[in-house]
């Protein structure tokens, strides 16, 4: 049981980042199907900055982790930028972009990554090693039965996204800059009228998205597998924007979303130890939050809402 | 008059082909209602959107309180303080109405005194004195998607206020209302010019001019033809210099000579496409030689009604007969054959094929029929001839003949395109909905009087319409939908103005 929720956690936080970037860009009217590209992209830079500086610091120093969520953030955000500029400035459909940027963030960052290894460290690789992130656990509340597992062996970036998805619900619903970016994928005419630019509160949301994507992807990187390697591209981007819908477009509803994906998924590795089943049965079980999206999908799907003007290329001249 | 407001001096404003505005010279005067009268394309939203900030004019300039300035945003308006309620509201649906009125001009606290927040509290207030001190009666808590169109256009209103706006400009702002909301309307621009504020009001409504304005500028091909105070010249003067010509007011109409029952709806039930019962166990029949007219306020079951008698949308319970045949079950080509035509609401995405040409679009219900084809092929000379005769026949006018994309054309020439092909197929059964939408003076007569006509060549009319003058002008028979359901049925001579307006707004019952 505990380790499900310690693993569980470990898994839906990042997911539920991911996809705030997901619902910041929706929000805004732009589709982003890009996530997934944002995040590995963010985590190669990330993956990169610890590669070239593995020297300067000390072995153990935990330092380099928390400078490459900074680098993934701005790696991510810099790679978003070239999504805006296709959908928001050049009007591109912005599905065909999404998935354009998908694929070219596979090919450039797997064809980066062993073109600087072979280079620059001079060894056929196409992976960049990562440190090991320290995990914490909290004297006391952690002896909690059940509830204590959240406090216990956890990774320091859950911290960081908790504290992150507070400040983001508080910028989305609280300041001027969320109310015009919800108005924007509602009806960007409204906003147009208001004196505010459509263009740039959307540009800027869907910098705000590559930005939580590619630190979504880095988190991944360090919990799953210590290094950044093409295995990065598993679909999470792909979940995220599952876990948004079923979430309606709104953070809280979209944290549960994250939960159940992510529970779902270690309590199928934790039936398959269980059940002593062979390590094949691992693979089935790791389809397990895919399945369950299929079938979330069927019931949820009519009662959602999601913004009006989603998608919309918005023309200033049409009214 | 008092002190000048806004001046206009020779504006002059050109798009491709044609004069929208023609040196064009008013002033209008602080605190009071100015009209501003013309037919679609005289080019009164043009003069208007310039004054907001929407188009530079080509030629000539705008003083605002003496001041010669150059407008070249809404911003640039709003910074003059002009206001201006578009037909098409801009309003953000899922926001309330504060968050609406309020953006782009919120106004920040501090939470703990760093993290700025917008100051919804405050701006609530705020909104909620306007409301009070201009009798608006809007709450600024409500959620604009549970608010009906009218208040959505009081929210417009706020909106400019709460900029403190000095010159309101309002844009047809009648189309989308009843009776009674018009008259609170009217009430409430009169509130408004009683607290020093100018109005401007774009409209082709000659009553509403008489009832509220102070004075009125009369257009007519982007030409200015005169300025009259409004309380010295009659709706007869007013409507000759808006056409250019005397128009008869009333139509001229024969009594009505019934004939057998052609269609008869028995206790339809259809629901819309979200599996709501929109239209509820209504029943009704019309005959030969009777038109029988609808009313009711948009959103109340019309559309459906209409598109279960013409098969597009399955009836859920109910019959429909047609010549006393069960029709309920039928595809919508065979009901098409026993002789049903329908000019349905959405001109441009039911009624027509916007990219395909004029001869197209004319021939859509009978290419397939004898004549029409050569085997499995086009008769094309037959098809050009038929289009050409149809085009002089129903006046239709497009700039390359019958090979014009329908796209290109005025709507006026769409609407004839679909009530010529539909007339054509000579059907028992003709079914209008808001036929005359959106269409100038002139073409409106003409539509009217086609009506009229096909009803006395013996055929069936149900005329559904959100005009209440178009019922009044047409009808034989009036029944009233509100909520789905019949409110009322009765012969037109029976029922006035006043009591459709009441059944519309679902205020008496039978």
């Amino acid at each position: 049981m505990n380790t499900m929720i310690i693993d569980g956690l470990s898994y839906a936080l990042p997911l539920l980042i991911i996809a705030c970037g997901g619902i910041f860009s929706e929000r805004s009217g732009v589709t982003n199907l890009a996530l997934e590209g944002f995040l590995g992209f963010g985590a190669f830079t990330g993956g990169l900055f610890v590669a070239l500086t593995s020297s300067w610091f000390a072995n153990g120093s935990t330092v380099p982790m928390y400078l490459a969520f900074l680098f993934a953030m701005l790696g991510g955000g810099v790679y978003a930028l070239l999504f805006a500029l296709l959908c928001i400035k050049f009007r591109a459909n912005q599905v065909i972009a999404g998935v354009v940027i998908n694929i070219l963030s596979v090919a450039l960052t797997g064809f980066l990554t062993s073109q600087i290894n072979s280079s620059v460290f001079g060894e056929a690789s196409n992976k960049f090693q990562l440190g090991v992130s320290p995990r914490w656990t909290i004297p006391g509340v952690s002896q909690i039965p059940v509830l204590g597992a959240i406090f216990t062996k956890f990774y320091p970036f859950e911290i960081l996204i908790v504290v992150l998805v507070i400040f983001l619900n508080y910028l989305l619903y609280k300041t001027r800059f969320g109310m015009h970016l919800r108005a924007a994928g509602d009806n960007p005419h409204a906003v147009d009228t208001a004196g505010i630019s459509v263009v740039r509160v959307r540009f800027a949301a869907v910098v705000i998205a590559g930005m939580l994507a590619g630190l979504g992807g880095m988190c991944y990187a360090y919990s799953i597998s210590t290094n950044f390697s093409p295995s990065i591209y598993f679909g999470a981007g792909y979940l995220a924007i599952a876990a948004m819908i079923f979430g309606n477009w709104k953070l809280m509803p979209t944290l549960a979303a994250c939960l159940i994906f992510g529970l779902a998924r270690s309590g199928a590795y934790q039936l398959v130890g269980y059940l002593k089943l062979s390590s094949n049965f691992t693979n089935l079980a790791m389809a397990i939050p895919y399945a369950l999206t299929l079938l979330l999908l069927i019931f949820f799907s009519k009662s959602n809402r999601a913004p009006r003007a989603l998608g919309e290329i918005y023309d200033k001249a049409k009214r | 008059m008092t002190e000048t407001i806004v001046e206009m001096r020779h504006i002059t404003k050109r798009f491709p082909g044609i004069i929208a505005n023609d040196d064009i010279n008013l002033s209008i005067g602080k605190g009071e209602i100015f009209a501003l009268l013309g037919e679609n394309g005289a080019g009164k939203s043009t003069l208007m959107s310039m004054l907001f900030g929407l188009y530079e004019p080509d030629e000539g300039e705008f003083l605002v309180r003496g001041q010669p300035v150059r407008i070249d945003s809404p911003n640039q308006a709003v910074a003059l303080d002009i206001g201006m309620v578009h037909q098409h509201f801009q309003l953000v649906s899922n926001f309330t109405v504060t968050e609406n009125i309020i953006m782009g001009v919120e106004t920040v606290k501090r939470r703990l005194g760093i993290f700025p927040a917008v100051d919804l509290k405050n701006s609530e207030n705020k909104v909620a004195a306007l409301s009070e001190q201009y009798g608006l009666e809007v709450d600024p808590r409500a959620v604009i998607d549970d608010l009906q169109i009218s208040e959505r256009q009081r929210v417009e209103i706020l909106k400019m206020l709460y900029r403190n706006a000095e010159i309101l400009i309002f844009d047809e702002p009648t189309a989308v209302l009843t009776p009674q909301e018009i008259q609170f309307l009217l009430q409430i621009i009169r509130n408004l010019r009683d607290n020093g504020k100018t109005v401007i009001l774009i409209t082709h409504k000659l009553d509403e001019i008489k009832q509220v304005a102070d004075r009125c500028a009369i257009l007519n091909r982007g030409r200015l033809i005169a300025v009259r105070d409004v309380r010295t010249t009659s709706t007869q003067e007013m409507a000759r210099l808006m056409v250019g010509h005397d128009i008869a007011f009333t139509l001229a109409k024969k009594p009505a000579q019934f004939g057998e029952e052609i269609l008869r709806v028995d206790k339809l039930t259809v629901e819309n496409e979200e599996k709501y019962e929109a239209l509820r166990q209504v029943s009704f029949s019309v005959h030969r030689g009777e038109i029988y007219a609808l009313a009711g306020v948009a959103g109340n079951g019309q559309v459906e009604l209409a598109d279960a008698i013409c098969g597009l949308l399955q009836a859920k319970s109910g019959r429909v007969y047609f010549r006393q045949t069960d029709i309920t079950q039928e595809s919508v080509r065979t009901r098409n054959l026993r002789g049903l035509s329908y000019i349905p609401e959405d001109r441009q995405s039911v009624g027509l094929i916007l990219d395909f040409s004029l001869q197209d679009n004319l021939v859509m219900k009978r290419y397939y029929q004898p004549g029409f084809r050569k085997g499995l092929w086009i008769n094309r000379e037959h098809w050009q001839s038929y289009a050409k005769r149809l085009s002089q026949a129903y006046d239709i006018r497009s700039a390359n003949g019958i090979q014009t994309i329908v796209r290109s054309m005025s709507g006026g020439n769409q609407q004839k395109v679909i009530i010529a092909r539909e007339i054509d197929q000579d059907s028992d059964l003709q079914i209008y909905v808001q036929p005359t939408r959106g269409l100038d003076i002139g073409a409106i007569t003409s539509i009217r009087e086609k009506l009229i006509q096909e009803r006395d060549h013996g055929k069936a009319i149900l005329l559904i319409s959100l005009e209440l003058d178009e019922i009044m002008a047409c009808a034989d028979t009036i029944g009233v939908l509100y909520h789905g359901s019949l409110q009322t049925e009765a012969p037109a001579g029976q029922l006035d103005l006043e009591t459709v307006g009441a059944y519309m707004m679902g205020a008496k019952h039978e």
